[in-house]
């Protein structure tokens, strides 16, 4: 057969026979490389903007010096590499002033990323550094100034050694939330720890190994170091950097990913309509065709061909308007992002390409190649019906398609199966429910006016039709209502994590004497702030009566170690209780409360007794609750709480967290001229560098969550464009016999808004259950239902499909009833 | 020469079967024109449908130019169609998306010809569209439309032209031209014409009439 497929296509094109079906592809296309695209260039950066949180990629932490053969290695890898070294040191200056502060000394390549801040003075303009101070001279934090009345060239001594003070120090990216350490910060040069003589074996320091690079090479290394670390070292990434801030990033992730499936699937959706439709036009040109000569083969060819040139012109026009899409997004909000998006490679173009090939083999090539089946007896009798039938084996090639493009884009089986699970449950629900409700709607409607009447008689003349129809719909708004719940309660999460006063400022060491002072100062200057809690440095001995071994080694188990007691009469405000009970208020029985992962990973349950030494006194408490934190909220949080009265008797200093504005900052200067045992921790930079990435995220997820919505419009189109032939085949037959305009126009709108409702029932019901296998498998979050997305899915259907209906009909009330039925 | 005999069909109904054809025996000529006559209805374009291989008979067989087309399968009866048969039908059926030229030479393209282009040409020059070839039929008249699907017709030289009411659609005085440009073709290239009408006047014109009343034969000339 020499009719080649271009000449076809080209001719259908013309036309006009093709529009539906190559928009459908293209927007599948553009909607997955677009989207992945633009999450896999959003991911890198804010990855590496995570990283900054580390100020590497990659840090191995441990007591000992870490080989420096890794380093070497690293180097030879093409990663850069940088050391640093914290450890707790008198400072002196002068004859007498002297300050225990956290030293730490660094490498000239630190930091490998993010910034490190200072100022030329002390609480001066914050200066961005590129490396930390030159050999020989120290940064303070500002707080010692005063402290150790030293200005900016004056010398201090750190152990053996002297140095100039050239800066005060503001901020490192990895200063973090570790309380290890405490006191105010020393920088000086890596090199100079030698001279100061302070470090000795079994002093309590920390050395880190931080290495970055090539996420590639990273991985890479990381394989490679992997098996290398012994006890005592630990290989830390993102999550580890700041537990909160990963979690937030994993749960973006998530949703980015979910929401790139669910633009698979819609895509799937639309495509699978626009094809069916455009193979029932088909079905005369078939019969003309074969009547002319054509085989069976001839026209399987022919639209073999054809739908392989569909899809290569999809793919390009797709892949382009991805890219573009992105690429727009970026140019437009990308001076407003303060992070820099990282290159989004080939694969979000492969995922496109792929996408249109599986979307044609499974969703448009099942009815085009039952054309070739088409009876050419359609010449003589045009209202033949047609032999569409869907199969069994069609849904479960399009179940698969979908199911496989789902878990391949999000590469977890857990998103997949919960949007199946919540697809499956509106496919079978709503195939049930709308065949009865349908059937149940003429006997009803009989009795009502005319309006009602024409449109119940429609809705159940087509009854099949419509409830597949209604699936459509329902999966549809399903898919994006379970979208717009993920994304809201993500986003409220977010927000009550860090709220707005969220304390950015720690004050520790605060002596008895001093509480009722520190507490009416905050006061009256009405800075908001946490209750102060009691503080008690004490030793864990033993558990039920058996001591536990004594090493120096830093990983977590079950050893002897140091910990932070404190005290409470009410369990704290944002502690969740667990297991047991709380104790009486005024009980002085020997008993404590355990948060969960500290019980977990000491090993001890409910009733277990555990041993402790304060000062030289011990004692033996009783574990009678678990509790849960939310390490995620900047309050001050404690492992180990007791009855107030057991630990009244041991000598407690108190802590407090307090909310500082940026203008407000001056207030440190006179509360640490006040109070100078008391030290300070700002942790205001970290607050907003977490509260920045997190509302970037939001944007990102307020825009994919558009442009999913877009695909989600055009389902809804496509699934209302399947039924407008038939539908203005009638309404035009009812304008010819004299029907008016309302009559006309009324009918379609109570016959869409009919299917509208019934839509938005399944797809609220289906996004529940997804939601809920999405939130307590998936995102790691507490399901509740909401009830607000009720109304809002069941009127929105109807409103939504009922408004998309008539205008897809309007036709038929503004051309002639000939003009229509000849085109048709 | 196309025979028929003992032709039925009968559809399945619900509880039932639906005899749509009783067992027609007939015989037509090679060059003669014939027309089939009777009421909607009656099965005429069922007889059609069977004698040009469209559709599949319940009983009997259709034998043309010694061919038993009853024992092809669609895609036989297709390749046959291509090479012997021509139609002519009442809602014209021509591709909306085509040219009147495309249209044409669609029977030429699907027989793998090479000149297609031409011929197709020349054909609508016959039927006096020379002039329009570049037109959709969409904007065309009924009558124009019919030419195109006439000279289509005749496209693949076939030995037998079956048309199916083909004034129906057109009112008397273009009905008439379009009969007239269907007898001179015929008779130019010596074409078997197979004619189903309920139009007495048009089915005077053949040489004989079969007429078919709730599907079986009930004269003939």
């Amino acid at each position: 057969m020499s009719m080649t497929a271009t000449r076809m296509l080209a001719r259908d094109w013309r036309g006009g026979e093709l529009g539906v079906l190559v928009a459908a592809l293209v927007l599948a296309v553009a909607v997955v490389s677009g989207i992945s695209a633009f999450t896999t260039r959003l991911q890198t950066a804010l990855a590496q903007e995570s990283h900054r949180f580390l100020a590497a990629d990659r840090v191995v932490r441990s007591g000992d010096e870490a080989p420096a053969a890794w380093l070497e290695e690293a180097t030879q890898r093409s990663l850069s590499t940088a050391q640093v070294l914290t450890f707790p040191s008198m400072i002196y200056a002068g004859d007498e002033a002297m300050v225990l502060a956290s030293v730490k000394a660094v490498s000239s390549t630190y930091p490998l990323r993010g910034e490190l801040r200072y100022s030329e003075e002390p609480f001066g303009d914050v200066l961005v550094g590129l490396s930390g101070p030159a050999p020989g001279t120290v940064w303070l934090d500002s707080r010692l100034f005063p402290l150790l009345d030293v200005a900016i060239g004056d010398r201090v001594a750190v152990g053996e050694a002297e140095f100039t003070v050239v800066a005060a120090a503001r901020t490192e990216p990895d200063q973090g939330g570790s309380f290890l350490g405490l006191g105010p910060r020393v920088l000086m040069h890596y090199d100079d720890i030698g001279a100061t003589d302070v470090v000795q074996p079994g002093s309590r320091v920390e050395y880190r190994q931080l290495y970055a690079g090539d996420t590639v090479r990273v991985a890479d290394f990381e394989r490679w170091l992997q098996p290398q670390l012994v006890e005592g070292q630990r290989l830390l990434d993102v999550n580890e950097g700041q537990p909160g801030l990963g979690q937030a990033l994993q749960r973006a992730e998530s949703f980015l990913l979910l929401a790139g499936s669910l633009g698979v699937v819609l895509a799937g959706v639309a495509i699978a309509l626009a094809a069916r439709r455009f193979s029932e036009r088909h079905n005369d040109y078939v019969a003309i065709m074969k009547s002319l000569g054509a085989t069976s083969g001839d026209i399987t060819r022919l639209y073999g061909r054809s739908l392989l040139l569909l899809g290569l012109v999809a793919t390009v026009l797709g892949c382009s308007l991805g890219w573009a899409l992105q690429a727009t997004f970026f140019d437009l909000f990308g001076d407003q992002l303060p992070i820099t998006p990282g290159p989004a490679g080939l694969r979000p173009y492969g995922i496109g390409a792929a996408t249109a090939l599986v979307c044609l083999l499974c969703f448009a090539w099942p009815p085009l190649q039952r054309l070739s089946q088409a009876s050419p007896l359609r010449v003589l009798r045009r209202d033949m019906p047609l032999e569409q039938r869907r199969t069994l084996t069609d849904y479960a090639f399009g179940l698969a398609a979908v199911s496989g493009l789902m878990w391949w884009y999000s590469g977890d089986w857990k998103i997949t199966l919960a949007v199946l699970s919540g697809l499956g449950a509106t496919v079978l629900l709503g195939l049930g429910l709308s065949l009865t409700l349908l059937r149940g709607g003429r006997l009803v409607g009989m009795s009502a006016g005319s309006i009602w009447r024409l449109a119940l008689a429609g809705l159940q003349r087509r009854g099949t039709a419509n409830a597949l129809q209604v699936v459509i719909f329902a999966m549809a708004i399903m898919l994006l209502l379970v979208l717009v719940l993920v994304r809201t309660s993500l986003i409220d999460a977010w927000q009550t994590q860090l709220p707005e006063n969220t304390p950015n400022h720690f004050a520790l060491n605060i002596a008895p004497e001093d509480v009722q002072d520190i507490e009416q100062l905050l006061r009256s200057e009405e800075v908001p702030g946490a209750p102060l809690y009691p503080m008690i440095r004490g030793r864990i001995l033993s558990v039920n009566g058996e001591d536990l071994p004594q090493t120096d080694d830093r990983e977590e188990g079950r050893r002897q170690r140091e910990a932070n007691l404190t005290w409470s009469d009410t369990l704290p405000a944002d502690n969740q209780l667990l297991e047991g009970r709380w104790w009486e208020p005024s009980s002085d029985a020997a008993e404590v409360s355990l948060e969960i992962e500290f019980a977990e990973r000491f090993g001890v349950v409910l009733g277990d007794r555990i041993g402790f030494q304060v000062g030289s006194e011990p004692f033996e408490a009783t574990v009678t609750s678990i509790r849960q934190l939310d390490w995620q909220s900047f309050n001050p949080n404690f492992w180990l709480v007791f009855p107030p009265r057991l630990l009244a008797p041991y000598p407690a200093t108190f802590m407090t967290s307090f909310y500082l504005q940026p203008e407000e900052k001056p207030f440190l200067n006179g509360f640490i001229r006040q109070f100078p045992t008391v030290t300070v921790v700002e942790m205001d930079v970290v607050v907003e560098q977490v509260r920045g990435i997190i509302s970037q995220v939001s944007a990102a997820v307020e825009l994919v969550l558009g442009v999913i919505m877009a695909a989600g419009a055009l389902v809804l189109v496509a699934g209302v464009q399947a039924s407008v032939d038939a539908r203005m085949h009638e309404s035009s037959i009812l304008r010819a016999l004299g029907a008016r305009r309302r009559l006309v126009l009324g009918g379609l709108l109570i016959e869409f808004a009919a299917m509208g409702l019934f839509a938005g029932l399944l797809a609220t019901v289906g996004a529940e259950l997804s939601v809920y296998i999405l939130q307590a498998q998936v995102m790691d979050m507490d399901y509740s239902p909401s009830p607000w997305v009720w109304p809002i899915g069941v009127g929105g259907g109807a409103l939504l499909i009922a408004v998309l209906g008539v205008f897809s009909c309007r036709k038929v009330v503004s051309s002639p009833p000939l003009a229509v039925l000849r085109e048709l | 020469m196309i025979k028929a005999e003992n032709l039925q069909k009968r559809v399945p109904m619900v509880g039932s079967e639906l005899e749509i054809l009783k067992g027609i025996t007939l015989e037509i000529k090679s060059g003669e024109s014939v027309a089939i006559i009777g009421v909607s209805g009656s099965g005429k374009s069922t007889l059609l449908g069977l004698l040009a291989g469209l559709d599949e008979a319940s009983g009997g067989r259709v034998v043309i130019n010694g061919t038993d087309i009853s024992a092809l399968d669609e895609d036989q009866r297709a390749l046959f169609r291509g090479q012997h048969v021509g139609f002519v039908f009442q809602s014209f059926q021509l591709l909306p998306a085509l040219t009147a030229l495309e249209n044409v030479m669609l029977p030429l393209e699907l027989q793998g010809q090479s000149d297609a282009q031409a011929q197709a040409r020349t054909l609508l020059q016959r039927v006096g569209l020379g002039e329009r070839v570049e037109h959709y039929p969409r904007q065309m008249s009924g009558g124009e439309q019919q030419r195109v699907a006439i000279a289509r017709a005749f496209a693949n030289s076939p030995t037998i032209l079956f048309a199916d009411e083909p004034t129906g659609n057109l009112d008397t005085t273009t009905g008439n031209h379009i009969i007239d440009l269907l007898f001179e073709l015929n008779r130019e290239q010596s074409t078997t014409l197979v004619l189903v009408t309920h139009d007495l006047s048009l089915a005077e014109r053949c040489q004989h009439r079969f007429r078919l009343e709730s599907g079986a034969l009930v004269g003939g000339d």
